[in-house]
């Protein structure tokens, strides 16, 4: 497999990823309690460690999963596991379109309560760089039922291109992207409720952008790594 | 097995810190959401003054209620902290 069809798979997947709620949403959280606590150059340095422990956990779960690929399974994996992934795919562009949004005028998501309630609390009580990092951390964690899958065929790309850690920080820098964006935004006067607002004035966009990614992946994978 | 009933007591100052964490998020000037919290707080005092209790529910959308009037920024933001993930 060409390494210009495994980068173009990768940056597919990484703006999949990218549209994905749950780490941009505890983000948004966290700035807005921390914001009505600390001193902006606090919130800042939380934000900041927010989307390295966000960006790293994506990180590592890659480059684990290509380290197993290889060094375990034994190289690329075989079509039949591609078939798999490639219907996994397809049932998170269902469930992205039918039950990723819980129904309401807020952005809430399909994670159990309890999961939920505890990034709230621990966005709301994050103080230290530490904990904002792991915030970040969990968040990631824990929307891996829906980006499981999406790793799985980043870690299998990364195996067959020539710069495996390039094309990891690639990922990771596109995963990343909407969080960054969000504090520049925030940096230039911008606040954490305008963006909830553009969020909520957005959910129906990033169902159907998200849920048509994750389509497109999936014949990109039947296409280019199946047949 | 019924759900255990938490209740807490009802304080000025808290209501008021509440609506003035939001509105110092929202970045307004800091007088401005001192006495909008100020505001809010004296206008649930009067209002929960005849009752012996009332739900979180009530308390919040009375709040609410007020903060739309004053701020609806606040009252965004009062209304939808619990709503973002």
């Amino acid at each position: 497999m060409s390494d210009l069809l495994s980068i173009a798979t990768i940056v597919l997947a990484g703006v999949i990823q990218a549209s994905l709620q749950l780490s941009l949403g505890g983000l948004v959280l966290l700035y807005h309690s921390s914001m009505g606590r600390h001193k902006r150059r606090k919130t800042r340095y939380l934000a900041k460690s927010y989307i390295w422990g966000a960006s790293a956990i994506s990180f590592v779960i890659v480059c684990a999963g290509a380290f197993v690929l290889r060094n375990i399974l034994g190289g690329p994996i075989p079509q039949e596991w591609m078939m798999v992934a490639v219907g996994a795919l397809m049932a998170c562009a269902l469930v992205m379109l039918l039950g990723y949004f819980r129904d309401g005028n807020g952005t809430e998501l399909w994670l159990p309560k309890s999961v939920s309630r505890y990034i709230t609390r621990r966005a709301k009580s994050a103080n230290d760089d530490i904990e904002a990092f792991s915030l970040g951390m969990l968040s990631a964690f824990a929307e891996l039922p829906i980006s499981l899958v999406i790793y799985f065929i980043v870690a299998n790309c990364l195996i067959s291109v020539r710069m495996p850690l390039v094309a990891a920080l690639l990922y990771v820098a596109i995963v990343a992207a909407p969080m960054v964006a969000l504090k520049i935004g925030i940096k230039t006067g911008k606040n954490a409720i305008a963006a909830q607002k553009w969020r909520i004035r957005n959910k129906a966009f990033v169902k159907l952008f998200a849920s048509s990614g994750f389509v497109v992946l999936a014949l990109f994978v039947v296409a280019f790594w199946v047949m | 097995m019924g759900r255990k009933r938490i209740t807490y007591e009802y304080t000025h100052d808290g209501i008021k810190e509440s609506v003035l964490r939001h509105a110092k998020s929202l970045r307004l000037p800091e007088g401005w959401g001192e006495q909008v919290a100020e505001r809010v707080a004296n206008a649930t005092d009067k209002w929960i003054d005849d009752k012996d209790m009332v739900t979180e529910d009530d308390l919040r959308n009375f709040i609410s209620r007020e903060l739309d009037e004053i701020s609806p920024d606040i009252a965004f933001a009062y209304r939808n902290h619990d709503k973002i993930i």
